[in-house]
């Protein structure tokens, strides 16, 4: 019968989403308040903009977009590189990974905290641009949007990261910056995309930080290099990716 | 139906077999021990038991479900209390109560009821919104079994349930576990604690590199070596000193000291007694107490094992 499979499916759904929410509820709980999360996630991003950004002539109220961006890249990713390798070694992992649920609704999970936590990091730089500087934001409902699916995104790629089987957060944390910090350059972050060389205009087509700052300075000052609708698009390719490969990472390792 | 039934299994990694084609099954209402030295396939067969990880070949099912390909219908009706106390230490008794149970999709008011049901029981309900960071060891430990119970499971596995653990803690856990077994609820019991098995166990398995040695009930493997029998004897005056003497005993073959008694392996206890009395006669020594036993499930344990006694020790023989 169709509407007891439907029955059936939804009570699952709703199962999984629920414990999902379960695991982000607890880092939340746990891990937001580490020191080493909120240096990762708040500090370093900061100190990265203003090390870049002063002595630029550039207005400082023009800058809020890129500092919106790398905060959502490092504050989100942050979470899960820190929390998993804890919990291998303290062995609570174990209990998540032996649930009744599935690998899909763990990574989901996992990367919801590090989603959350990156958009209230990220209303920080947001309310300095519209305080401070009065920075006029010309799209809501896109900044919106492309904060979301920048913070989804790269809160998966956290959790990819912490798949990488060792119970050391510094391990995580190295070879995750490998791949962060060169983001930032290829990105448009500091350096507008169309002054690249031809070379780097290539690579900065497979970071996903490019549609997302390319997004938020869309929502921002109005132009963009890609169209919203193809920046979304992007993004929602690459979080499907790291989905996908973190689900099937997990699952490598725990053999 | 059976509570656990494993076909032909087998586990490698690389060329290492951590498990090579062991089978049997698990009774539902059985309190199941699972014996056998480290490195010997224990926490391989868990991890498969609990679909954390994948057989490389061979089945398991949980109540029917297969493990590999039911996961989520079989674990829900497993309760997991790992070797480890993996509670969250930054998170109150209650508040890992209640991931506990929303992992395990119980809902909301029945969650807690039963926490706090389960809680009182372990004596841990006063200190239900203290973090678990303070807590002591026997009490990480009563939490996690607590935990393992949120979801009412039908099969329980249990790891190493009282390992170093304070007597109180000991007492109730091991009175809730009786509990449930008289409730029905199934158990899987791992344990270095042999004589903990002996008590508990309907039936124990015993594994030993990667292949189960040994499964029955422990009045049964015992009577297998009716040949390790023993007394156990106690002088007014004991040393080290009388056990290389006791050691040389016609029939004895193998002295251990343990405490203030000596044990005695020997396949004639009438003959040693007879051989003892007369070295006590010999020595000036007053004989406090003498004790005829019969093989321990210890002992069947190191014989199917291949391990050797050295002193109070066991040792591995490669």
């Amino acid at each position: 019968m169709p509407s007891t499979e439907n029955k059936g499916l939804t009570k699952r759904l709703s199962c999984e989403l629920s414990a999902a929410w379960a695991i982000a509820k607890k880092d939340m709980r746990i891990y937001y308040f580490k020191p080493n999360i909120i240096v990762s996630g708040l500090f370093f991003p900061l100190f990265m903009f203003l090390a870049f950004a002063i002595g630029k002539n550039t207005p400082p109220g023009n800058l809020i977009p890129g500092l919106i961006s790398i905060t959502l890249l490092f504050s989100a990713s942050s979470i899960e590189p820190v929390s998993i390798p804890i919990e291998r070694r303290v062995k609570t992992f174990e209990r998540l990974l032996s649930a009744p649920i599935s690998l899909y609704s763990l990574v989901t999970g996992e990367s919801l905290s590090g989603f959350l936590y990156s958009l209230g990091i990220a209303c920080l730089p947001l309310a300095i641009g519209v305080i401070v500087f009065g920075t006029p934001i010309l799209n809501v409902p896109i900044l919106i949007i492309s904060m979301a699916l920048t913070a989804f995104c790269f809160a998966t790629l956290g959790t990819l990261f912490a798949a990488y089987p060792t119970e050391n957060v510094g391990e995580v944390m190295s070879i995750l910056n490998t791949v962060r910090l060169p983001l930032i350059f290829i990105s448009g972050v500091f350096i507008p995309i169309s002054a690249m060389p031809k070379i780097g205009q290539q690579i900065a087509l497979v970071s996903p930080l490019t549609y997302g700052n390319d997004m938020i300075e869309c929502a921002y000052t109005g132009k963009s290099l890609f169209p919203p609708l193809l920046d979304v698009l992007a993004l929602v390719i690459f979080i499907l990716i790291f989905q996908i490969t973190a689900n099937y990472l997990y699952k490598k390792f725990n053999e | 139906m059976k509570a656990i039934e494993v076909s032909h299994l087998i586990k490698k990694f690389g060329s290492l077999t951590a498990l090579n084609d062991i089978t049997f099954s698990v009774n539902e209402g059985e309190t199941f021990g699972f014996l056998g030295p480290n490195g010997a396939g224990k926490t391989t067969t868990i991890r498969i038991l609990t679909g954390v990880s994948r057989p490389t070949s061979g089945t398991a099912s949980i109540f029917g479900h297969d493990i590999e390909h039911d996961t989520i219908a079989a674990r829900q009706s497993m309760g997991i209390v790992s070797e480890n106390s993996n509670v969250y230490d930054d998170l109150t008794a209650w508040q890992n109560m209640m991931f506990s149970a929303e992992l395990y999709h119980v809902g909301r008011k029945e969650r807690e009821k039963k926490a706090s049901e389960i809680l009182k029981v372990f004596e841990l309900y006063e200190r239900r919104n203290d973090k678990a960071h303070g807590f002591s060891k026997g009490m990480k430990r009563r939490l996690t079994l607590a935990m393992g119970l949120i979801n009412s499971p039908r099969l329980l596995f249990l790891d190493e349930p009282t390992s170093g653990l304070d007597v109180q803690s000991n007492l109730i856990i091991r009175e809730v576990v009786a509990g449930l077994v008289l409730e029905g609820v199934t158990v899987f019991l791992t344990t270095h604690n042999i004589e903990e098995a002996n008590i508990m166990c309907d039936r124990v398995a015993i594994i030993n590199k990667g292949h189960i040695v040994a499964i029955d009930a422990p009045e049964s493997l015992k009577k297998t070596i009716q040949s390790v029998q023993s007394i156990e004897v106690s002088f007014d005056h004991n040393s080290a000193d009388q056990l290389d003497e006791l050691s040389r005993l016609s029939m004895v073959n193998e002295a251990q000291k343990a405490g203030d008694k000596f044990k005695l392996y020997t396949e004639d206890p009438s003959q040693v007694i007879n051989v003892v009395m007369a070295y006590a006669h010999t020595h000036n020594l007053k004989v406090i107490s003498i004790t005829t036993l019969g093989p321990s499930l210890e002992d069947v344990f190191i014989r199917l094992t291949g391990l050797q006694r050295t002193g109070e020790k066991i040792h591995a023989i490669d």
